[in-house]
């Protein structure tokens, strides 16, 4: 288990990062979102010590040294890799690195490689790949020596959702290994998806930290999805209801000023009738993720 | 596999394998092979022109002619006819034909042109010679007659010991000695600090250092260098070797080391031993200060700019060195001889002039390798720092922020 406690980190008079605590248990995903500029890069510098920080960041209780970085995978928020090596001789390279021997790595790129529907031959040189499949060799570079801790800085970024459902499935089989992993996310449907845990920073602090259930539960049943044959302004009509919104055709989002008051508006709404869809629940990590960033809902 | 000596090898390897590498490496030989074979074609073709043809009916005096004076002489011509044709057709300078009978000998030079004054002393020479002998058999002279006629004039000469030769080497080797060191330090300066800076800020570094630390990969990269480097002057040697052996089986250029025997063996000697160390010690240090320049440039488009402080380095010793080349013992030509970056001039330029002793030179030695550690442990230290940092401020807050980044 990955823990981080009290990280602080100043760059002159700015604050990247202040009192930041987290744990990214073992056989967990644990999601950190947050807008750009939020911290999230500066937290996983910090982990992998790229940086000097305040705070104390354990692995297993332990600082991190050299003998860890054979059990890190990490991915990093740009695509990089060294153009002139072949896609074998990059994956055997950086494998290597993980003190993975050659002769261990070389019989599974084939299996990777196919794994992650790379289009091209292992020969193939990573200048003459296309930058989809560039992103996919840079993503079995962090899964191939079966990391312990895994650190993905925006994996999604660029994917197609096919490509995305992909990386879903390794990311998942990973944790299903044992590891734990962080990810940094924009998409919360990406994160909602396949995280276990979340923790949301907001100019370098902590605003969100639990399970997805916990996290949504924190802001109470505010919304209700119903559909119906009302009218938007009838709805507008019930009471404790603050804003309607028309989601498609006759389904609305109704949000309400008081989430103990779903049973009234129930009443009010059905009258003892059938209704098709009558659905209460707590806001979407989108409608979190807006609201604790400061940004208004549409 | 040690982290660091992985990174060696694909640095190496990336570079060995590289064509601009290959060029490098095979340009000399190929220019070499070149000349060579241009002085090999023109010296056969002209060597021919040069010489002559024998012809006589007695063979015992051909014989005679042809062993006193085998390089001038085209022995595979032997009758009038053939030697007349090769005339006209300006394969041969000419023909001599030599006759005998009991009391002279008559040699006849058929030629387009006149006959070089080398060959006319040569046939006098052999005709005189050979006159000499028949007079003595013709003379009927007594043991004691014959033993008198045969007494030799003497003639001495004593030469006083002179050390042109010996300064002669010396500013041969100079000259060769500083000339490699720039020239081995330009390319590599250049290679070490484009590789070094096409890395940087460049998101595989940051894979690398979750892998490795920086001071292990900075040392690992600055090995592979050596490594290419080494792997140069080895085919240098190599290559210059055969080439040399090649070369002893040309006349001219074999006569030519022959003669000056006593000028080569001192530039090699001058060229090996201590001075090769300290012009490999003297790449290694411009090398690594070459890969600090590489990681202290902004982005990794700059990378062409990288090589230029330690070019600048290596030209300002360069022309330093120029004018105590002639006065190796001046104090400040002794100083700059302990100062790393300069003594890899300066050292091997007072070893060739004889004025520096063991102990100076073992100094400036322990200086210099001492220099190296501090320099690839410091610059390890702070590698990380370098490397990641991104943005585009100005080199001297790059270099400042930099050399304050400790971990």
């Amino acid at each position: 288990m990955l823990t981080i406690n009290h990280l602080h980190k100043q760059f002159g008079s700015v604050t990247a990062l202040d009192d930041v605590s987290f744990d990214v248990p073992d056989k967990q995903i644990t999601g950190l979102i947050g807008q750009n500029g939020s911290g999230k890069s500066t937290t996983f510098h910090s982990i992998l010590n790229f940086l000097k920080y305040d705070g104390e960041i354990r692995w297993n209780g332990q600082p991190i040294k050299e003998a860890d970085f054979d059990s890190i995978g990490y991915l990093p928020e740009e695509r990089s890799l060294m153009h002139k090596l072949t896609i074998e001789q990059q994956i055997v390279y950086l494998a290597r690195l993980k003190s993975k021997p050659a002769k261990e790595i070389r019989p599974q790129i084939d299996g990777w490689l196919k794994k992650f529907a790379v289009k091209g031959k292992k020969t193939d040189k990573i200048k003459d790949l296309s930058k989809g499949n560039q992103q996919k060799v840079q993503l079995i570079v962090t899964l191939i020596h079966h990391p312990k801790l895994i650190i993905l800085d925006e994996p999604f970024s660029g994917l197609d959702p096919v490509n995305a459902d992909l990386l879903k499935n390794a990311i998942l089989e990973a944790r299903d290994q044992g590891a734990a992993i962080i990810f940094s996310s924009h998409d919360m449907a990406n994160v909602e998806a396949v995280c276990n845990r979340l923790v949301m920073l907001r100019t370098g602090e902590v605003v969100l930290n639990g399970t997805i259930k916990e996290v949504r539960d924190q802001f109470g049943k505010s919304e209700i999805y119903v559909t119906t044959d009302w009218t938007e302004d009838q709805l507008k009509q019930l009471p404790h209801v603050v804003k309607v919104q028309n989601i498609r055709g006759n389904r609305f989002l109704l949000r309400l000023d008081d989430p103990e008051k779903g049973p009234e508006v129930f009443e009010k709404l059905t009258n003892g009738q059938y209704i098709e869809e009558f659905s209460q629940q707590p806001p979407t990590l989108d409608e979190i993720f807006r609201m604790k960033a400061g940004i208004k809902h549409e | 596999m040690n982290k660091t000596f992985i990174v060696a090898i694909e640095t190496y390897l990336r570079q060995v394998k590289s064509w601009s590498f290959i060029m490098l490496v095979i340009s000399p030989f190929i220019l070499l092979a070149i000349s060579l074979g241009i002085g090999y074609t023109s010296a056969t073709s002209s060597s021919d022109q040069q010489r002559i043809a024998v012809i006589s009916e007695t063979p015992a005096l051909r014989k005679q002619f042809i062993k006193a004076n085998q390089d001038d002489v085209k022995a595979s011509v032997t009758t009038t006819a053939a030697a007349k044709k090769s005339v006209n057709n300006n394969k041969l300078a000419g023909y001599l034909v030599l006759s005998a009978d009991k009391a002279k000998v008559t040699g006849v030079y058929h030629s387009t042109d006149s006959i070089t004054n080398g060959m006319r002393t040569k046939v006098n020479v052999f005709l005189a010679q050979t006159q000499h002998q028949l007079n003595l058999a013709n003379a009927n002279l007594s043991s004691k007659q014959m033993k008198s006629l045969a007494v030799q004039p003497a003639f001495k000469q004593t030469i006083k010991a002179s050390h042109g030769g010996a300064n002669f080497a010396k500013i041969a080797s100079f000259w060769i000695l500083v000339f490699m060191i720039y020239m081995i330090m330009i390319t590599y300066s250049s290679v070490t600090a484009q590789e070094i800076a096409s890395e940087k800020g460049t998101k595989v570094m940051e894979i690398i250092f979750s892998s490795t630390k920086a001071s292990k990969y900075f040392v690992g990269k600055i090995l592979g260098v050596f490594g290419v480097i080494l792997t140069q002057i080895v085919v240098y040697i190599v290559g210059g070797y055969g080439f040399f052996q090649i070369a002893m089986h040309l006349d001219n250029i074999k006569q030519l080391i022959t003669d000056n025997r006593s000028l080569v063996n001192a530039i090699i000697k001058n060229m090996l031993g201590v001075n090769l160390v300290f012009v490999f010690l003297g790449v290694i240090i411009y090398t690594i200060i070459s890969a600090f320049s590489g990681a202290l440039v902004a982005k990794a488009e700059d990378a062409p700019k990288a090589a230029q402080p330690a070019i600048y380095l290596s030209m300002i010793a360069f022309f330093l060195t120029m004018p105590f080349q002639s006065n190796s013992d001046a104090l400040i030509s002794k100083i700059l001889s302990y100062v790393p970056f300069f003594s890899s001039y300066f050292m091997p330029m007072r070893i060739i002039n004889d004025n520096a002793s063991g102990m100076e030179i073992g100094l400036s030695l322990g200086i210099l390798i001492a220099s190296i550690l501090l320099l690839t442990w410091y610059i390890g230290q702070i590698y990380e720092g370098l490397i990641l940092q991104t943005d585009d401020t100005s080199f001297w807050k790059r270099l400042r922020r930099g050399l304050a980044y400790q971990k």
